[in-house]
């Protein structure tokens, strides 16, 4: 039993990253149909961008989120008008799909080349502490990694419900046509929205590489992860895709202490086959319309 | 037989006559060597095409078939014993018709869903292939890889029963797209990739269609993966169920031009032999996956619709302007 | 008319691709004569997951062919390397010693890194008849094949880098030798199976296992497992580990407040320049783990390879990683060769090393028919924050102590 709970509280914290990086996918595909299949990757760029900050300029981790998640905005603003903003057409999502994967290659290529292919890990002093709560060990970097995370996400949806360009998203999620009539400008909402998904990443990033060692290769396990936690949760739905990421994080904690860790991730994406056999658009998800 | 019937007849047979002559003209064991990679790249790319360029629902799961094929001969050499030798080609057709008939109703419950998810989905079923292959240790051997008995060929031909092997998978594969294209078949994946609520209303049996198609893209691609792993006589989950090995076939298909039936053989014959030379060339560069991502890239933003189909407008736009060049002079000439 | 043309220009790139491959082959006219220079090929991960180690091996490599040179070669012939990305990729490594032997037609060829790419590689160079010196490939997958032509630089198979602690820990008083074991390992075919032999010596010994497990290589977070080992209470944590799992299980367990009183670790702890930044330099002490070689070893040859190394590369001889060492050893053995046989023949070359010792940076090495050196790993410990050889006692600086000591101290 006190394994047990021990493997939530450890699911739970974990999800709550998760969730963060899954929240920026979902985000992204709600408002232009893009599957953003670099989120990965650029969850690890801005671990190495983090950890180079506290390595270099003693930033610490948890703070360098304000310098990292501006930055990345930036380049996710970029990425947007570079590479995805030109794929248009019926066919545009599908590529979409493919672009991304050869962005993920092209950070994982140059990571590789600046940083080499060893495993890094952000170690600030206090990485190593921990706390006895009723006699479960709870690490303090995993519980700040928690805290952030939950205050990014209720920032996030208190940017989507309670200002002008959240109502303009929700708008253009729930009917392009009808937003672009109403005088939402479509594309400046696509681009920054882009760069917010990438800032979601970025924030997660700096906070992943404290808890995890991580190398230029790290993204593919990272992103079969988000696709499968926003699948399940829903593509689009942002209460979706936390619910799932937690879901996916207690999943496999359990079966890493009960079954085995070997186990562990294959039993979350049976989990995934087999809901979709019982509600192919995910927990909160609405069927997808043939575009 | 309508002339383009015979037409395309002697295309293929031209390009199999070359593709046998090839080994026996050029018979040094390194060019045959970029040959089997080429062949197994074309073939793979042929599959791919055949279920993602014809329905339009983009896989990212065929690796995990490749892989599939390759540890299941691997496995079936080691507990079995297929003998070696020519045999285990001939069993090749069987086990990847297993495999493709198990495949299925996975497909029926990833078809369930429609394009992003599903190629969210297919891309899940790799990482349970590669998963299944590191657990299930008394089959596969995990971690450690599997090793396959070493055929005894003769040295100066070694790698010419291998060619062949991947010749003919990739002319299998072919043939059938050029049978599916003008058939009734092709037909209903065509109408499912221009509009599939539309085409289901017509009364088309769309789930069946894809069917059809998915089962012969894992038929290929489990044929291919076992060829590979019978060559390079030792597997492992990483490099059987490997991303780069399928990301490298789509590429490909999007090179010579999705949905066209020469277009994923063309992007082969372009870009291994290119590959190989680049590695010669830049060998000790780090810049590999960089440049790898930079031509996929470009190829998907200046190029998506591929050789073939850019050509081929580029053709009719050329011969367009002949004629309207010589329609005012015909006019003239009415004049004069 | 038009679907001709197109069938015509696809025919057409097909051929001028292939021409173009043809006409590089041509203009690299192959001579394979005793005049020339010697040439060596060696495929190596310059990119991709293994290029880390696949850069130690090339500065080994190269430095070995600069000082060989720059003492006139081997057999009054220059040596010329012959290096190739195979980007971690098996069916690359395998094509490169294609290519290196039908094509280039060199007279040597000297083994990749990792036993992934070895295995094939090996199988490739058996085919023509080529020796495969090789520094890395020391895992079951590659000696698992029994092939006559391989010869691994390093002092024992991967699998029993455990043997000489696991020994060790048999031969301790009763009264201080632990009664319990754990056995995390590394789903991996350098990492698992070193923790499985030593879980079977140790069990023999009467050395109770309360926990085993195999995690997967990205399992990126070893909390529960280490919380389940912490709740088992072992006085021996034994991991089959690689360097970043080695480094969390380390950490989690400075999370956990669990430190057990003796900890052995095959990966991880035995690289000298990163484990301390990665852990904590006062987290380091009484870990144990495994190594080949290390910069003040008295092997044949060492001091001038750490002295040249230092010279080409700058840096420091305790940042000096052993795969350029065990690399630098497979030039060594071609070196001891020519002296002896005088000759770099491949039939005799593989005749030659199935007997006799052959010294080198690594040890003197000698191996039994399918290439599996005979020799020892060594072990080494943290003791006041250096990483020292404690055993085998011919070759040790200190002798190993025990219990470890708690975290932080």
């Amino acid at each position: 039993m006190h394994e047990l709970v021990q493997a939530i509280i450890l699911g739970i914290l974990v999800g709550g990253i998760y969730a963060l990086m899954a929240s920026g996918l979902t985000l992204v595909f709600g408002i232009m149909k893009v599957i953003n299949v670099a989120q990965g990757a650029l969850v690890i760029l801005a671990a190495y961008l983090s950890y180079a900050l506290f390595s270099h300029l003693h930033i610490d981790p948890f703070l360098s989120i304000l310098i990292v998640t501006p930055a990345m905005f930036v380049l996710g603003v970029a990425v947007q008008l570079v590479f995805v903003r030109s794929l248009r057409g019926p066919d545009g999502s599908e590529l979409s799909l493919l672009v991304t994967w050869a962005l993920a290659l092209g950070i994982e290529g140059v990571l590789s080349v600046i940083f080499k292919t060893n495993f890094r890990v952000t170690s600030p002093s206090y990485a190593d502490n921990s706390w006895s709560i009723f006699g479960y060990q709870v690490s303090e970097v995993r519980v700040l990694a928690f805290v952030a995370s939950a205050v990014l996400l209720l920032a996030l949806s208190l940017l989507l419900t309670r200002t002008r360009f959240g109502r303009a998203v929700r708008a253009t999620v729930q009917n392009p046509t009808a937003a672009t009539l109403l005088g939402v400008d479509a594309n400046r909402v696509q681009t920054l929205s882009f760069g917010l998904g990438v800032s979601m990443a970025a924030a997660a990033g700096a906070v992943y590489g404290v808890i995890y060692p991580f190398n230029p290769g790290s993204h593919y396990d990272l992103i079969s992860r988000l696709l499968s936690i926003v699948v399940l949760g829903g593509l689009g739905s942002l209460g979706g895709a936390v619910f799932a990421a937690l879901a996916m994080g207690v999943i496999e904690a359990i079966v890493a202490v009960k079954i085995s860790p070997v186990w562990s991730s294959f039993s979350f994406f049976v989990v995934l086959i087999t809901f979709l056999l019982v509600r192919p658009q995910g927990i909160f998800g609405v069927r997808e319309r043939v575009l | 037989m309508s002339r383009a019937t015979a037409a395309g007849l002697a295309r293929g047979g031209a390009f199999a006559a070359a593709g046998i002559a090839f080994p026996f003209v050029f018979n040094q064991a390194w060019i045959v060597n970029i040959g089997v990679l080429t062949l197994m790249y074309a073939a793979l790319a042929t599959a791919w095409n055949l279920f993602s360029g014809y329905t339009g629902y983009i896989t990212l799961g065929q690796a995990a078939f490749f892989g599939l094929g390759a540890y299941t001969l691997g496995i079936t050499f080691q507990h079995f014993g297929i003998g070696s030798g020519y045999n285990p080609f001939y069993a090749l057709p069987l086990v990847g018709a297993g495999i493709a008939i198990a495949s299925l109703p996975i497909a029926w419950i990833a078809l369930r869903t429609r394009h992003m998810t599903f190629a969210i989905v297919t891309l899940t079923l790799l990482f349970i292939v590669q998963q299944l292959a590191f657990n299930l240790r008394s089959l596969t051997k995990g971690s450690t890889g599997l090793m396959l008995p070493t055929p005894h060929f003769a040295i100066d031909s070694y790698d010419t029963p291998f060619y062949l092997a991947m010749l003919a998978i990739l002319l299998a594969g072919l043939s059938l797209c050029w049978l599916i294209l003008r058939s009734k078949l092709g037909l209903m994946l065509l109408a499912i990739r221009e509009d599939e609520e539309k085409a289901r209303g017509l009364g088309i049996r769309v789930t069946g269609a894809k069917l059809i198609a998915w089962w012969l893209m894992v038929w290929l691609s489990a044929m291919v993966g076992g060829v590979w792993a019978y060559y390079l006589t030792f597997i492992y989950p990483e490099s059987s169920v490997d991303p780069l090995v399928m990301i490298g076939a789509v590429l490909m298909t999007f090179l010579g031009g999705r949905g066209t039936l020469w277009g994923p053989t063309v992007g082969a014959l372009v870009l291994v032999p290119a590959q190989q030379y680049m590695i010669t060339k830049l060998g000790a560069s780090r810049l590999y996956l960089v440049g790898y991502a930079a031509v996929f890239m470009v190829v998907l933003l200046l190029l998506p619709r591929g050789i073939l189909p850019s050509l081929r407008s580029a053709i009719d736009a050329q011969r367009e302007r002949r004629r309207t060049h010589r329609e005012p002079r015909v006019r003239e000439e009415a004049h004069a | 008319m038009t679907r001709k043309t197109l069938a015509r220009l696809a025919a057409l790139s097909g051929a001028a691709a292939l021409a173009a491959v043809v006409a590089a082959a041509g203009s690299a006219a192959p001579t394979k004569g005793s005049a020339g220079p010697i040439k060596i090929g060696i495929s190596l991960s310059l990119s991709g997951d293994f290029s880390d180690p696949g850069k130690f091996a090339q500065q080994g490599y190269k430095l070995w062919a600069n000082t060989v040179n720059a003492k006139g070669g081997i057999l009054g012939r220059k040596v010329q390397l012959i290096i190739q990305d195979d980007a971690s990729s098996p069916t690359q490594a395998a094509t490169n010693y294609q290519n290196f032997i039908t094509k280039n037609k060199v007279d040597l060829v000297f083994g990749p890194f990792s036993t992934l790419l070895t295995a094939p590689s090996a199988a490739v160079a058996n085919r023509y008849g080529y020796a495969f010196i090789e520094p890395a490939g020391g895992g079951p997958a590659v000696f698992d094949q029994k092939l006559h032509n391989v010869f691994f630089t390093q002092p024992a198979p991967v699998v029993e880098s455990g043997d000489v602690f696991a020994k060790w820990i048999i031969s301790l008083p009763k009264s201080v030798r632990p009664k319990t074991a754990a056995y995390p390992a590394l789903d991996d075919p350098f990492s698992s199976p070193i923790a499985d032999r030593m879980r079977g010596m140790l069990e023999k010994a009467g050395i109770k296992t309360v926990y085993k497990t195999i995690y997967a290589s990205e399992t990126v977070d070893m909390t529960p497992i280490i919380s389940k080992i912490a709740a088992a209470k072992p006085d021996l944590v034994v991991g089959g580990t690689q360097a970043g799992d080695g480094y969390s299980i380390v950490k989690a367990m400075v999370q956990a407040k669990f430190s057990p009183k003796f900890l052995f670790l095959s990966n991880g702890p035995n690289s000298p320049g990163e484990f301390p930044s990665k852990v904590g330099a006062k987290n380091v002490n009484g870990i144990f783990s495994a190594s080949d070689w290390f910069p003040q070893a008295k092997t044949p040859g060492n001091p001038a390879f750490v002295k040249a190394y230092l010279k080409a590369y700058g840096g420091t001889a305790a940042a000096i990683d052993p795969g350029s060492a065990e690399a630098y050893a497979v030039g060594q053995v071609v070196e001891a060769l020519a002296a002896r046989i005088h000759s770099i023949d491949n039939k005799k070359v593989i005749a030659a090393l199935h007997s006799g010792t052959w010294p080198t940076v690594e040890g003197t090495l000698h191996w039994n028919a399918i290439g599996e050196p005979q020799g020892q790993e060594l072990l080494m410990e943290w003791q006041g924050g250096k990483l020292n050889p404690v055993l085998p006692a011919g070759v040790a600086t200190s002798k190993p102590t025990y219990p470890k000591p708690g975290w932080g101290k």
